[in-house]
């Protein structure tokens, strides 16, 4: 069994998107290997935003990817890229975890030396303070609340309004012009 | 609809971070099959995220893949290997097949060790066998060629013309007895004197034949001859007697050494 599994790996293989996505939807081994190989840095990178301990994210990790495979005969190309899609995945475990009651009781009871990212209005930043988010708590206090509360903590647009009481609709222009602020500090 | 403005207004960018509610996703999705720049803007933005994905990528524990490997082993298709399959059942069979010859072996040795013991047993048999054949072979010689003395002194006795005379024991010798045959045909003479003590140290015995009253050397008898021993022969006699000589005999008999006589009966 072993040996059949090292024979498929040896194979030289590279893939187009369309191709991962057919060989991912025949359930080959390979592909999944492949899929792994070139994105798992980049969706831990987004987990480990979120969920800065390395142990549960690496857990999350583990289970986005067997949600990818469970839900590949989902994905439809017309409505977004792999990348897209496996992203939106990645951020809505992490984010279910997160809004947990485990996760909750974990933060209460632990003093985390990640820092407590529950509250908008938590200053207190750590200086290993994974990329994305940083960069995010760099930008104005207004962009800085609707993205981490959007973003990292995954509340709706309502949920928002009703948190730090404004109109959604001020949310929404508020999440647009943040993630524009954000793209440019990114950029620069 | 200033779609510039839409574009530029960061709804690409909300929608792709997924940051949008289900309205504003549905209106992108509308307006994008109008507007080719919407899908190109995207598109580009989708681009941007992968980008920035890969610059706050993070290696994950290197045992994560192989745990995941394991987890999903039993969903991943399996190429059709029928070889390795073939492979198994030929292993089976040769191992079944080594088990079966290996039993055989053992079996094939110990009818070896038993079939050899079998066979140096018959070998023993065999020689014995082959020695009492031999040893029989030679009685029987041993038996014919006594038969055929036999048969020839039995011939001799029983001859037409052959008589038998007994000589008997003079005084003080009563108890001795020798028989003595006589061919009147072919003059052949014929003793048997096994009743006669053994001849001292440089004696012999010697056969007289009395003719005319006067005793006439008939010959020596052997010594080492039993039973019906062949004496010179002897052309007439009216008596024979037996005296112990010394070797070689005499010319007359010591009348004291006389031990049998007998009268022939006309």
């Amino acid at each position: 069994m072993q040996s059949d599994r090292i024979i498929i790996l040896k194979e030289p293989q590279t893939y187009t998107e369309q191709e991962l996505i057919a060989a991912l939807k025949l359930r080959r081994e390979e592909a999944f290997s492949y899929l792994y190989d070139h994105y798992a840095a980049a969706l831990n990178g987004v987990i480990r935003n979120i969920i800065p301990e390395i142990h549960t994210a690496t857990d999350i990790l583990q289970d986005v990817f067997v949600k990818i495979w469970k839900q590949i005969d989902s994905y439809d190309s017309s409505r977004a890229g792999l990348y897209t899609w496996m992203f939106t995945i990645a951020r809505t475990v992490a984010i279910d975890y997160v809004r947990s009651r485990g996760w909750q009781n974990s933060l209460r009871n632990s003093a985390l030396t990640e820092g407590n990212h529950q509250l908008a209005d938590n200053n207190i930043l750590p200086s290993d303070e994974p990329g994305l988010r940083k960069i995010v708590h760099t930008l104005k206090e207004e962009h800085k609340t609707v993205l981490e509360l959007a973003y990292f903590q995954g509340y709706t647009q309502a949920e928002i309004a009703g948190l730090i009481n404004i109109p959604v609709n001020t949310v929404k222009t508020r999440i647009r012009a943040a993630i524009l602020q954000l793209k440019k500090k990114i950029n620069r | 609809m200033d779609i510039k403005a839409y574009i530029e207004s960061g709804i690409i960018e909300s929608y792709v971070f997924g940051l949008a509610t289900p309205e504003e996703e549905e209106e992108l999705l509308q307006l994008s099959k109008v507007y080719p720049e919407v899908r190109v803007a995207v598109g580009n933005c989708e681009k941007w995220l992968r980008d920035v994905s890969g610059r706050y990528a993070i290696t994950a524990p290197g045992e994560v893949k192989m745990q995941l490997l394991n987890r999903l082993h039993d969903e991943f298709s399996t190429p059709v290997h029928t070889v390795p399959v073939i492979h198994r059942y030929r292993e089976v069979v040769f191992k079944y097949a080594a088990v079966l010859a290996l039993c055989l072996l053992a079996v094939s040795g110990l009818l070896n060790i038993y079939l050899y013991s079998r066979y140096r047993q018959a070998n023993r048999d065999f020689t014995r066998l082959q020695s009492q054949h031999d040893m029989m072979a030679a009685d029987n010689r041993a038996y014919q060629a006594r038969f055929a003395i036999i048969e020839h002194e039995l011939q001799v006795i029983t001859a037409p013309g052959t008589r038998r005379i007994s000589l008997s024991g003079v005084a003080g010798r009563e108890q001795r007895l020798v028989t003595l045959y006589w061919d009147t045909h072919t003059k052949d003479v014929y003793l048997i004197a096994n009743d006669l003590p053994v001849p001292p140290e440089g004696k012999q015995y010697q056969l007289w034949a009395l003719v005319g009253g006067k005793p006439v050397p008939a010959g020596l008898l052997d010594e080492k001859c039993s039973g019906l021993c062949a004496a010179e022969p002897v052309q007439q006699a009216e008596a024979f007697a037996i005296t112990l000589e010394k070797k070689g005999g005499s010319v007359t008999p010591t009348m004291d050494q006389m031990f049998v006589l007998g009268k022939v009966n006309i």
